[in-house]
């Protein structure tokens, strides 16, 4: 019994097909002087005051040169889509598995403020300073003794306040 | 353009093995592990990229500090350096192809000598680090490494050993990555020295060819991530 086999969506005879692609020289250097730019604008880039948006510049051009890699380079383009869904199942992969310590991270900020249950030691002050000193504990210490020695102040008078109204 | 494909089944060369149907079945199953096998390169190298990620969303103002200690003209020069080795890497395969047992050699030695010069800048990188202090995790010497930062115009912030400790790690995995290609690298040259690669049998030059292409696709992103953003 003899099964029909298809290969993006056209039957083929031999299944165990390998897939071969000679790219022309010319088309390696294309892409080699593209990965040249694209290397150049990042790091051109890079000096240029964007803020918050060059991480994303940054991140864009290097997807852009790493599609240049492995559709040129590693013949994704020409080559059997098998090897191309096993790269970016894992790219999808590594997508999920990023997104979602990433979104706990930014939002967890904003839910901690509305619930008020966490702090971060160098949301006001010397972080830097803090860090170097532990001042962050060194002033929690200080603070919690400086209480215990107002109640053990208190504690007496209080107890001359509210002892002549025992007997 | 010739190509094999197309051609009818390519004939058994030396190395096929009994247990393949065809040439065309064996290559094809060594191309596939070899995919697999670079599938969980990336997804070891997205642990550290992730660990990147999570520390520059904690502290953004430590690893903007720290990462201006780090030299952008050094990491500029080994990308380009990656990424003419890829280009060579490529033209290896290519001179496979077309049983250019010349070329083969030929650009396998410019692209292990690339590997080299990128070992060579990173050694340099490195030592630089080490004679200010600046050593992963534990080992870091804040008051060496501030001092060092102050003499360049920049400040120290926060806990910069932990960005070092992530530059040192993933650099340094990326590195070991680089030295294993240098190894292979030799090997596939040895082998195309005695004639083993032709149009007829290519496997093993075009799966490290890929095996290199992942490491400089990880470069790709190590050098922006670490060297370049603000």
């Amino acid at each position: 019994m003899t099964t029909k086999t298809f290969l993006h969506g056209k039957p083929i005879d031999d299944v165990i097909e390998c897939h071969e692609h000679v790219s022309p020289v010319s088309l390696y250097v294309k892409v080699l002087l593209s990965l040249f730019v694209l290397t150049g604008l990042t790091y051109a880039v890079s000096f240029a005051d964007l803020g918050p948006a060059s991480l994303w510049v940054a991140m864009i051009v290097a997807f852009g040169k790493a599609t240049l890699v492995a559709m040129f380079f590693m013949h994704l383009k020409y080559d059997d889509r098998y090897h191309g869904f096993v790269f970016l199942s894992t790219i999808i992969f590594v997508a999920i598995f990023f997104l979602f310590p990433i979104f706990d991270l930014n939002s967890r900020a904003r839910l901690n403020e509305e619930q008020g249950t966490f702090f971060r030691v160098n949301q006001a002050g010397d972080w830097n300073e803090a860090q170097r000193t532990n001042k962050g504990q060194v002033e929690a210490e200080a603070k919690a003794a400086a209480e215990a020695a107002k109640d053990a102040a208190k504690a007496p008078a209080d107890a001359k306040a509210v002892a002549p109204a025992k007997p | 353009m010739s190509s094999a494909h197309g051609q009818g089944p390519k004939a058994p060369h030396a190395f096929f093995q009994h247990h393949y149907n065809t040439v065309e079945q064996q290559a094809g199953a060594a191309k596939l592990g070899m995919w697999v096998f670079l599938a969980t390169e990336i997804l070891m190298f997205s642990g550290l990229f992730l660990a990147y990620f999570i520390i520059r969303i904690l502290y953004p103002e430590m690893v903007l500090g720290s990462h201006e200690l780090l030299s952008k003209t050094m990491g500029g020069v080994n990308t380009v350096v990656l990424l003419f080795s890829s280009f060579t890497m490529a033209m290896a395969v290519r001179s496979a192809q077309v049983g250019d047992t010349p070329g083969i050699i030929r650009n396998l030695i410019m692209t292990i000598g690339c590997a080299c010069i990128f070992m060579v800048v990173k050694y340099f990188e490195y030592t630089g680090k080490f004679a200010h202090g600046i050593f992963p995790g534990k080992y870091f010497d804040y008051g060496r490494a501030a001092a060092y930062a102050a003499e360049h115009g920049h400040e120290l912030v926060g806990m910069p050993h932990i960005f070092f400790g992530i530059y040192f790690t993933m650099t340094g995995l990326h590195g070991v990555h680089v030295a294993v290609g240098i190894g292979v690298l030799v090997w596939i040259m040895l082998r195309a020295k005695k004639g083993h690669f032709g149009p007829q049998y290519y496997s093993p030059v075009e799966n490290v060819g890929l095996y290199w292409h992942i490491v400089d696709l990880v470069w790709i992103f190590l050098f922006p991530l670490l060297y370049l953003v603000k």
